[in-house]
């Protein structure tokens, strides 16, 4: 099995072969999962990967870290924050379209009573590094097709033992101190099935909150592969007012992000499904 | 031994201390710092510490590095909250430390020594956690308006120190020195840039795609510099995997203290001693082991997660 982190770069950051991924952390009827949890990167790597990118990349940026998810046919899914970064809105019109910290407008004002030449914004992308990222696959072996089924919540609920669990960071930060963006990635392997979360987790003080989900789900008895990607948004206002009356710390509520993901609303999601390849 | 002392050894071991002692060091220490200028003169040697964040495992073993204080003199370039664990134990120690021996440690202002920031980044639950109210935590915050804004090290060709960075507001060391700094960090001007802005690779300055916020680039470093007979801009602010990162030909370093920032970035810490010849030295260390500290495990708790 070979595998290279990004596929389409000639140059990768970071390529991965079957020696390169090293053993797999769990097998199961044909499936492995392969884990690595590094250090962010150094200044040389991260200089590197803006060049590549094209953007200022993250302030902590795990570019070591990853979860593959393989079969021993050749498909395969992994996740690593590289080719997330990719996916964000790299070039946008800071006037219209990009999110703005919540005192921008008065912060802006301010400024035009000084000279002209300092407002204009250096290269606006979406720095809340929003991602559709939904995995990179091996090259030429998973295809996705529409499907009307669902991942089965109700056996995904039953507390089978879990024989494989992880979760990586693959990139924060903390929005100059305007909030959070976290893309973490978390798997757990039960004897029957193996569930898959990558979640991005968008939050700008006073402004808005974005969650982007992606759920690879695997049932090894049939190789059934689901993929679900979910976007959710609301704004900060919305999702606080949502807080439990009770509550003594609103604070927390707000810093958790699987208690915002169950109070926003769903604005889009799209199953898919793959098979393995019969050859 | 005096109480202060006494609150020292106590910090020291990582133990708070008692709610009214504290009202007490932060008024002593308000009385010292009303009395800095916004930007302190520190002479040489010294030895600068960026963000420590909470992380009091970490701060010790930056002493134990750095030399105890007062055998060492300390400048830290502010953000000594949130984030971290022990925010609390953290700023005590410093503050009582500079009560103690005002003349050997220096303290400025970070963007999170601050009202707003704190509610939102840790320090205020973490008050109202170990003391069951905002007391500490208000007493804590009208210390940190009392905070310089910078400091000047070694005087002519020395070294200009500020959380953040330069501000298109000042090009005149002596137009910092004009700020009424006993407030709440504003949204905006000069002392908003100093504790917020960031170098980048640009010409001239710019604006954060963010939509606030200025970033400058090494021609502005270079004519700061030579405006105001300075040879280094040390500053901090920004993590850095290595500890510290110069740009822009050696005028500017970042220099961060947290290693292995929120306990898990996995990156090493620095401080950089400038000596009488104003030659910089800098120390790298590593974080204190996870599991003797109560830290949480590495090893994450299987979830059933959706």
């Amino acid at each position: 099995m070979s595998y290279r982190f990004p596929s389409h770069d000639p140059e990768p950051l970071y390529s991965f072969t079957s020696e390169s991924l090293g053993k797999p952390t769990v097998s199961r009827n044909g499936w492995s999962v392969y884990s690595s949890k590094r250090p962010i990167m150094t200044a040389d790597e991260i200089d590197r990967a803006t060049a590549r990118i094209g953007i200022p990349m993250p302030e902590m940026i795990f570019g070591k870290n990853y979860i593959v998810v393989a079969h021993e046919s050749g498909w395969s899914l992994g996740f690593n924050a590289v080719d997330a970064l990719d996916l964000v809105v790299k070039h946008g019109n800071p006037e219209g379209g990009l999110v703005k910290v919540a005192y921008s407008e008065a912060w802006m004002n301010d400024k035009k009573k000084t000279s002209d030449e300092v407002h204009q914004v250096v290269k606006p992308f979406d720095w809340t590094y929003t991602t559709s990222y939904q995995g990179t696959p091996a090259p030429s072996k998973v295809t996705w097709e529409p499907t009307s089924q669902s991942i089965p919540l109700d056996k995904l609920r039953r507390p089978d033992p879990i024989l494989f669990f992880e979760e990586v960071v693959l990139f924060e930060d903390e929005l100059g101190d305007n909030g959070i963006a976290m893309a973490e990635v978390k798997v757990r392997v039960m004897e029957e099935r193996l569930l898959l979360l990558c979640r991005l987790f968008v939050r700008v003080d006073d402004v808005l909150f974005r969650i982007r989900d992606t759920r690879l789900f695997i049932e090894f008895e049939d190789n059934t592969i689901l993929r679900e990607y979910t976007v959710k948004q609301d704004s900060y206002e919305n999702v606080k007012r949502k807080i439990p009356h009770s509550a003594r710390d609103s604070g927390l509520f707000l810093r958790d992000a699987n208690w915002i993901a169950e109070k926003m609303p769903v604005i889009q999601t799209v199953t898919e499904k793959s098979a393995l390849s019969s050859s | 031994m005096s109480d202060l002392d006494r609150a020292i050894e106590l910090l020291k071991d990582c133990k708070i201390v008692p709610e009214e002692q504290v009202r007490d060091i932060c008024l002593r220490a308000q009385e010292l710092l009303i009395e800095e200028r916004n930007i302190e003169v520190v002479d040489t040697p010294v030895t600068i510490c960026g963000d420590i964040h909470g992380q009091f495992h970490d701060l010790i073993t930056l002493f134990e590095h750095g030399g105890q204080c007062p055998d060492t003199n300390y400048l830290f370039l502010g953000d000594f909250v949130d984030r971290g664990f022990y925010s609390l134990e953290s700023f005590l120690l410093l503050l009582c430390l500079k009560v103690r021996y005002p003349d050997r440690i220096t303290l400025i202002r970070g963007n999170h020594e601050s009202r707003q920031i704190t509610t939102v980044y840790g320090f205020y639950d973490e008050c109202i956690r170990k003391y069951g109210s905002a007391n500490v935590w208000r007493s804590c915050c009208d210390v940190f308006d009392y905070l310089a804004l910078g400091a000047l090290v070694g005087g002519s060709g020395g070294v200009f120190c500020v959380h953040g960075g330069l501000s298109p507001a000042v090009d005149k060391l002596d137009q910092i020195r004009l700020i009424d700094r006993k407030q709440e960090v504003p949204h905006e001007g000069a002392m908003c840039d100093l504790l917020w802005s960031d170098p980048d690779d640009i010409e001239g300055w710019g604006v954060s795609p963010r939509g606030a916020g200025y970033l400058f680039g090494g021609d502005k470093v270079k004519e700061f510099n030579h405006e105001n007979d300075i040879s280094l801009i040390a500053r901090a602010h920004q993590l850095v995997m290595e500890g510290y990162k110069e740009m822009f030909d050696g005028e500017i370093v970042t220099v961060w203290s947290a290693p292995n920032y929120c306990y898990r970035c996995g990156n090493v810490a620095a401080i950089l001693t400038i000596d009488d010849g104003l030659g910089r030295t800098y120390e790298i260390f590593e974080a204190a082991p996870q599991e003797s500290k109560g830290m949480p495990a590495k090893k994450p708790a299987a979830d059933y997660f959706l």
